[in-house]
């Protein structure tokens, strides 16, 4: 097993290298320089080098993860395609209804094979506009684990501002849900 | 061996392995399956192999994707009873639900069917043809043979607990970067054309027609035709099909194959009891379909769907569902054009009348479009988008 340590020790090199961890407050934080919103202190930012949307977690990404996708433009995707894939990803588009919206998401959230499931879909303030929240259930793909989420969005001006909650069904979800609503809560479009 | 093909799968096309058949691969007339393997020792080498597998299965047995429907995990398990004869009961199939088109068998018997080649086939006939290839590998032994012909075992254990670990990931990235090390442990062209062979004589021997295997292969070609980027792949010989010849290939020394198997009286297709089986499931696997979006190769499908069963609203709406979503040039035209005929056909859900409210929406027709809303609500009055469709109509 001489060569697998090898190569795990190379990946958290490699890894260790890239992924920054920050500490997002206590306080008014500014996120992709589009929103801002106000942090309890308990989130942590982590800088993902060719990721989509700006993430926040407190336990960690495969217990609970915060997006951000904030201030996309007509003609952008929420996330690049994955390496190595020749494929261009869907892309937002200024004129799109919330269910595409929602399908935007979907796509992105699926991309390695995790299953996404609608469970309501319901007009809401978000951000000072009116806007679009949404609950769904999904099975991540890489270890089975049954998730919840809830996501609130708006298109203002032909930007797309959306954040996307999402944590383990068991125990995780509810955990971190009320800090989440209050962080979608305060959040304000920079002008 | 999963992993590889797997990988092969993910980030294009099905392939069951493309292999070829040699003439006499597994000549006809000559050919009778072994008799039932027992377990081998633990401390042997393929005892480790078979260890490996044990575990895997064990977590594919608690998956949140199998699929665990009773009457169809029977249907199909039943069929590769049949086929496996004997080796039944060394064999166990596991319904796994992910929309690529691939089918594989493990050395220890467990068999894994995904929910795209349920999709795709279009009979009985084709899916005893990829069955039967896959116990082909089995009878066989071509895992064995494939551990032995790797120089060092423990380099193979790694590199398999790291195919277990992308395969479970999902990352079409980590495949495609281990494509080149995955094509080491991927079966030969050997292996592929007896396993191909091995397929056909049991299809035929349970009457099933042999030109079913080339169809299925045909289909996957047109389908491939139909997106840009696979049929890119594809053509252009990337790390997809590196180690193997080409479908068309693969078709012509299918049908010499059938031909000197002979047996004219294997004729059963079995397309209505395959239609049966799955009619319960079709919505969600072409839910997870649409979620590939590689609407050309979805359009191809389900073309080729609709010229078996003209009048089924569900196929229709599904056509509708591809270009609402893709939503280029004329689609949000050609969607409404399939929501409209679905209608007035059977079993279109009540989700075509939302679809064809947004469509509307989109084109600005929106008397039109809460006409739609209304009926949808009317039909699913507790639809879970309910509330912001209800936004889009006047307060009554």
């Amino acid at each position: 097993m001489r060569l697998r340590s090898a190569l795990l020790a190379a990946a958290a090199l490699v890894l260790g290298g890239c992924v920054a961890m920050v500490r997002m407050g206590p306080g008014t934080v500014t996120v992709r320089d589009a929103i801002s919103v106000s942090s309890d202190g308990g989130w942590n930012r982590l800088d993902v080098p060719g990721g989509g949307g700006e993430v926040w977690t407190s336990d960690g990404l495969s217990l609970d993860v915060l997006t951000f996708f904030v201030g996309i433009k007509d003609g952008e995707p929420l996330a690049p395609a994955p390496m190595g894939s020749r494929r261009v990803p869907p892309a937002f588009r200024a004129a799109m209804l919330p269910h595409q919206i929602v399908e935007l998401y979907e796509a992105s959230a699926t991309q390695d094979g995790s299953t996404f499931r609608l469970e309501r879909l319901a007009p809401g303030a978000f951000a000072g506009a009116e806007g679009f929240r949404f609950d769904f259930s999904m099975t991540r793909k890489r270890d089975d684990v049954a998730l919840r989420g809830i996501a609130w969005g708006a298109v203002v001006k032909g930007k797309l501002y959306l954040i996307a909650f999402r944590a383990p069904r068991l125990h995780y979800y509810a955990k971190h849900l009320p800090r989440a609503e209050a962080t979608a809560r305060s959040a304000l479009i920079r002008p | 061996m999963i992993a590889p093909r797997r990988r092969r799968i993910v980030i294009g096309c099905g392939c069951l392995a493309l292999g070829a058949l040699a003439p006499g691969a597994a000549a006809s007339g000559a050919w009778h399956p072994p008799a039932r393997f027992a377990r081998p020792h633990e401390a042997s080498e393929e005892g480790g192999l078979w260890g490996m597998f044990d575990r895997e299965e064990a977590r594919l047995k608690r998956s949140a994707f199998l699929v665990r429907d009773p009457a169809l995990n029977d249907y199909v398990t039943r069929l590769a009873c049949r086929l496996a004869g004997e080796h039944c009961a060394d064999l166990r199939v596991y319904l796994v639900r992910t929309p690529h088109f691939n089918a594989s068998m493990a050395p220890n018997g467990m068999m894994q069917v995904w929910s795209g080649l349920l999709l795709r086939a279009a009979n009985e006939a084709q899916l005893a043809a990829v069955l039967g290839h896959e116990i082909g590998h089995f009878l066989a032994r071509h895992s064995l043979e494939r551990l032995r012909d790797v120089k060092s075992r423990a380099a193979f254990a790694n590199f398999l607990s790291i195919f277990f670990a992308a395969a479970r990931a999902g990352n079409v990235g980590q495949f495609a970067q281990l494509g080149v090390l995955a094509s080491l442990f991927a079966f030969t062209r050997e292996q592929e054309r007896e396993a191909d062979r091995i397929g056909l004589e049991l299809m035929t021997r349970h009457g099933y027609a042999p030109g079913e295997a080339t169809a299925i292969w045909s289909q996957l070609l047109d389908e491939i035709k139909g997106d840009a980027v696979t049929y890119e792949e594809y053509a252009g010989r990337s790390v997809l099909f590196a180690t193997h010849p080409p479908i068309e290939e693969r078709q012509k020394l299918l049908e010499e194959a059938a031909r000197e198997i002979g047996r004219p009286e294997a004729t059963n297709l079995g397309a209505d009891s395959y239609r049966a089986a799955l009619a319960r499931h079709r919505t969600e696997f072409f839910a997870d379909e649409l979620r590939r979006r590689r609407y050309g190769e979805t359009l191809v499908l389900l073309e080729r769907m609709r010229k078996a069963a003209a009048d089924d609203g569900a196929l229709e709406f599904f056509r509708g569902e591809v270009y609402r979503m893709r939503g280029e040039g004329d689609d949000l035209e050609q969607a409404l054009n399939a929501y409209r005929h679905a209608a007035a056909l059977h079993g279109a859900p009540p989700e075509l009348f939302r679809s064809e409210g947004l469509v509307l929406r989109q084109l600005d027709q929106e008397a039109q479009s809460r006409t739609a809303f209304r009926r949808y609500l009317e039909l699913k009055p507790t639809a879970e988008d309910a509330e912001l469709i209800r936004t889009y109509l006047p307060r009554e």
